[in-house]
Formats: C-alpha cells, structure tokens, sequence
C-alpha cells in the first residue's frame, strides 16, 4: 500500500488510466487527439455514405448502406461520450463541422488534416457512385479493423473498452462491402478497378508516416503498441488477397 | 455536456480516523441526473485560495440502497479530501458534476457468475457499491472481496463488509490482507502483490478457473501486479476491470498570475470574437486570456480543461497577434495556420479578431 510509483513508470509496464481526473496533461491531449480522430472520421465517413443511400442498385444495399451509416453515427457517439467525460460538449462537437465537406477528388493532400477537423486525409475525398462507394468501404474498413485491434488496447480503459465493442460493427461493414463488390462482378459492373486504384494509396496514407519519436512516446504511454508501418504491410497483404479472390488487383 | 449540480450534505460519518462517508441530496430538481450505475464516481470542485480544484471521489452505496453516497479518505496535503473531512458539515452544499465512469459490469438476474474483486485502501469505495449491487440484483451470482489495508484500524467499512457477509451468506466471502498487524493465516499478511495473489489462487482460497470476472481497484503496483496475476491464470483483458484511484490525481496547471490593478489601465485591447456565427467586440485586458474574455461577456466559448491540453477551447487568430504561453496540443502546422488555445492565449497587440467556428 506504502510503495510509490509514477504514472509514467505504471504507464510503461501496462497499467491502464480509468478516468479524467487520473490523466497527465501530455497523455490527455494525445487521447484527445486520438478520440476526436476517430470521431471526426466516424462522422465524416457516415455522412459522406449518406449521399450514397439512394444510388444503391436495390433494395437490400440500400439497408446495407443505411446501416452503415446509422452504425458509424452510433460509433462515433460512442467515443463522443468519453469525450464528453473531459468536458467536451458534445452537443456542440457534433454540430460544428461541415461532415459532409469534401476536397476535390483530385486534390492530393497525402496524410495531412483539413482545416476544420481531425478526420483522418482518406475522409476528405468525395465517393463518385456506388460501385466508388463499395470500394473505398471495403479498403477502408478492413483498415479500421486493422487499427482498432490495435487500438482496443490502449491504456484508457474507457476508450479500450469502447473499441472492442465497436471493432466488430466495422468489421460487418467491411463484410457487407465485400458482399456488394462480389454482386457488382456478377452483374457485370466495371469500374471497381478504377476505384481501388484511386483509393488504394489514400487509405494506405492513412496508417501515417513512420516517424518514430512520435511513435515510441505513445508507446510509452501505452497509446500504442505496433509501428504504423507493420500496420499498413498487414492491411495491404489481408486487402490484397481479399481482392485477388475476386480477380481483382491491389492498387 | 456534463455541467455541475448542487447537492446538499445530508449525512456525514467517520467510517475510520481519517475518511467520511458523505451522504448528498441532488438540489433544484437534478435528482434523475444522479441516477448512477454501481462503480461510479462523482467529480467534485471547489474554490480553494481562488484556484479552482476538482477531485473524484467513488460511490459507495449500492444502486439499491436508495442514497448517494461517496467516501472521502483524507490524503497528506490534500486540499479537497482534507477539507471534506475536516470542515464539511450536514446542511452544506457541495457541486459535483453527474455520475462518470465505466467501473462496471452490465447486470442480469439470470446470471450464475462468479466476481472477484480487488480493492486497497479507500479503493473499497466503488467495490462496496460495486458487490452491494452485484448481490443484490444477480441472486445466482457470488462475489469474492480480497481487500487490502495497513491494519486493522484503517479498514473502511469494516462492519457493513461483515454485514453483507450474514445477509448474503454463502454468496460473499472477504479475505483482509494487511500489511503490518499479523493474522492466523500468514497468506494474509503482507502487501497484494501477483505473488500474493498466485499463492491464494494456487492453495484454492480463490478458485480461479471459475472467475467470471475481476474488478480492481487500488494504488498502480497494486494493479499491476494482479492484473499480471490474473492473466497468467488465463483472464483476459475484457474480464479485468480496472479503476485507478485517486491518490494519483495531478495537480492542476497554476494561473497565469494577474494584478487586479493592471487589468484597469492603458492596457487594454479590443478583440472581436466569432462564435456560433456571432460576432461581439469587445474592449478586454492584455493579461486576461481569450478565453476567459469572452466567457466573462457572456459568450458561451467552448472549453474544458483551461490548461492547455485538451484543445477543446481552439480557435483562430485572423488579426493582431497573441501570446500562448503554454501549448500541450496543438500540432506546429496548426499554430502556423494561426490557431491558438484561447485559455492559454494572451492579446499583445490593441486589436485582435478570432474565431471560434474555423
């Protein structure tokens, strides 16, 4: 009961941080940085699929689309809830940014942040149709899966918690994305190509960069665990071979 | 967005020399925003030398015993918890924001599991309410306590453990370590370490393999090490919950000094602030900061922790220049967009323009 132990001594060997009150200044702003990354590209992300709803070829991708989008939303309050805990007003945050706002779909802005938001680059490309859609939401959301196993054991048990929950809602969406791709080669439909090209090296972009001083404070603090780039490599080779099994090529 | 409520003091006993258990009563009609889930804590705050402190303190009263109840355990040097357990009275009224925390495990009346809790100290607090809880609602379930205190006489709850244990007989049992007075059984002696915890699973006081799932709550060597315990007898990550308590609580960042006496003279600016769409101009002094200036005039500027390092209280700076004297969040491509941290941002030229909706 006497021994003494710094935070970041604990952080270090695997302790986990449970509420506002126990968080240091330099972790609390990476954590918030964090959440509202993933909030704002929750956000972004449903709105953008939104548009998308009505081009849905029937009515079952229209449900599947729908859910997507109420299911994101729902994910995103999630991480807003905890947000709210550090005095975040949530009401406000949700509101205050333009989600549906988009770039040109050839401004290439790499891996950098729009002026408004936090939503990870890939959020601020806007989706050309369906088959556009169903792409970018397979590539995309086998990418989530990939970062929130890594991200469901950060050191804020809060956060971790809500990851493992909301970890497979986003895998069913990268399910369901698969499942249109494979009906759109059915009936035929080109164009998915085209599509993986283009949004292949931008979800790529969205793993960051492989700057390691950045990384190993985050490590240190338990907020991560694997590089960005062994992160990426085992996206590229899941997507890739998910992709050759529908005679189709990684971008 | 969670604000802060009165409630009022409505009991307030000494469970040992050095804690209280206070009883509070939400105040003005804000009793359903209390309505808490066991393991729970309630942020409090209050002014101490005209510096704002906040500090959690766990219920413990169980989600059916109709009351709220927190226990403050006085810490060396610690303004709040000694106050508390010094200077607060029945009748007073303290502010706390609603209920927080997710130190729990969701409730069914058809569940058969076993819990295991850990807790050190005043980690009792969410435990008690936490097992009371636990008991009460899940009649098939059984909760083990290893609790863990320097002696005897610094035991929290002592007679209401050995109370739960007559009226759930059967269905709660609590091992006492302590670290200094000496016991029949050598096992529960000395402090809870994995190795400690390793022995009591391995000689069948706790029989591991069963557990359902583990709650703990103490000091951080404390944690570690059973939480090392319990994953090498196959627990998984999703079993242990944790809640740090709050001996660990860092200070808050101090003020930027200011002298009443300069706020009054030439040195003064005029800032014009955007929010929400608004506009409202505003003559303010150089060492008041942004942000503070406009909650003072009535604008509803975004904040939460006005120390820096939240970087909910963004905004951008269009014209003049202003002095941030302390940035933990924002990146350098922001800053050089011209955003700034408005708690942390002084005006250094007679007018400035920022805008909170960029």
């Amino acid at each position: 009961m006497t021994q003494e132990m710094s935070l970041d001594s604990y952080l270090a060997q695997g302790g986990v941080l449970t509420n506002p009150m126990n968080v240091p200044p330099r972790y609390r702003a990476e954590l918030m940085k964090l959440m509202t990354t993933f909030v704002d590209s929750e956000l972004a992300g449903a709105a953008g699929f939104a548009d998308v709803i009505n081009a849905g070829p029937g009515i079952k991708e229209r449900i599947a689309a729908a859910k997507i989008v109420l299911e994101k939303t729902d994910n995103a309050n999630r991480v807003l809830k905890i947000m709210a805990e550090f005095g975040v007003d949530s009401d406000r945050y949700a509101n205050h940014h333009p989600w549906t706002a988009r770039l040109e779909r050839n401004a290439d802005i790499g891996a950098s942040r729009g002026d408004h938001d936090m939503r990870l680059a890939v959020f601020n490309y806007p989706l050309e149709g369906w088959t556009d859609a169903v792409v970018m939401n397979l590539l995309m959301g086998r990418a989530v899966t990939v970062q929130l196993a890594e991200f469901a054991m950060v050191s804020y048990q809060p956060l971790a918690e809500a990851f493992r929950a909301i970890a497979p809602i986003e895998a069913r969406h990268s399910e369901l994305a698969e499942e249109g791709l494979v009906k759109l080669a059915e009936a035929g439909t080109t164009g998915a190509q085209a599509s993986i090209n283009y949004w292949w090296p931008r979800v790529a972009a969205s793993f960051g960069s492989a700057e390691s001083a950045r990384f190993d404070s985050l490590k240190k603090m338990g907020l991560r665990r694997t590089p960005n780039m062994d992160l990426k490599s085992r996206w590229a080779a899941e997507t890739g071979a998910v992709l050759e099994n529908m005679g189709l090529k990684a971008g | 967005m969670a604000r802060f409520h009165d409630l009022e003091v409505t009991d307030i006993r000494k469970t040992i020399r050095d804690a209280v258990v206070v009883t509070l009563k939400p105040a003005n009609g804000s009793a359903a925003a209390f309505d808490f889930t066991q393991g729970q804590y309630l942020t409090f705050r209050r002014e101490f030398d005209g510096e704002e402190l906040r500090r959690s303190y766990s219920i413990c009263a169980g989600r059916d015993d109709g009351i709220l109840q927190v226990g403050i355990k006085r810490v060396d040097g610690g303004a709040f918890s000694t106050w508390a357990n010094e200077q607060l009275n029945v009748g007073d009224t303290v502010q706390a924001m609603p209920p927080m925390g997710s130190f729990f495990a969701d409730l069914d009346p058809a569940n058969e599991k076993q819990y295991l809790g850990f807790a050190g100290g005043s980690g009792i607090t969410p435990v008690l309410s936490i097992l009371k809880t636990t008991l009460a609602r899940e009649p098939n379930s059984t909760f083990t306590l290893v609790y863990a205190n320097k002696g005897v006489n610094t035991i929290m709850f002592r007679e209401e453990l050995e109370d739960l244990k007559n009226i759930y007989m059967g269905r709660f049992n609590v091992i006492h370590v302590l670290e200094t007075d000496a016991q029949e059984i050598d096992l529960f002696t000395g402090l809870v370490t994995e190795d400690k915890c390793g022995q009591l699973f391995r000689t069948g006081w706790i029989d591991i393999d069963t557990v359902d799932t583990a709650f703990i709550c103490g000091p951080e060597p404390m944690m570690l090490g059973i939480a090392a315990a319990l994953r090498a007898h196959g627990l998984t990550d999703a079993q242990i919950k944790f809640e740090l308590f709050a001996s660990s609580q860092p200070g808050r960042a101090r003020k930027k000094a200011i002298s009443k006496d300069a706020a009054s003279g030439a040195n003064q600016a005029t800032a014009a602030i955007t929010l929400d769409g608004a506009t409202q101009t505003i003559r303010m002094p150089k060492d008041e900061s942004l942000l503070d200036a406009a909650l003072s005039n009535n604008m509803d500027a975004p904040y939460a922790c006005k120390a820096g390092v939240c970087s909910t209280c963004r905004c951008r700076v269009l014209e003049g220049e202003v002095d941030m004297v302390a940035n933990h969040a924002l990146e350098d491509y922001e800053v050089e967009k011209g955003y700034v941290l408005s708690c942390q941002s002084y005006p250094v030229t007679d007018n400035v323009v920022v805008d909170y909706d960029q």
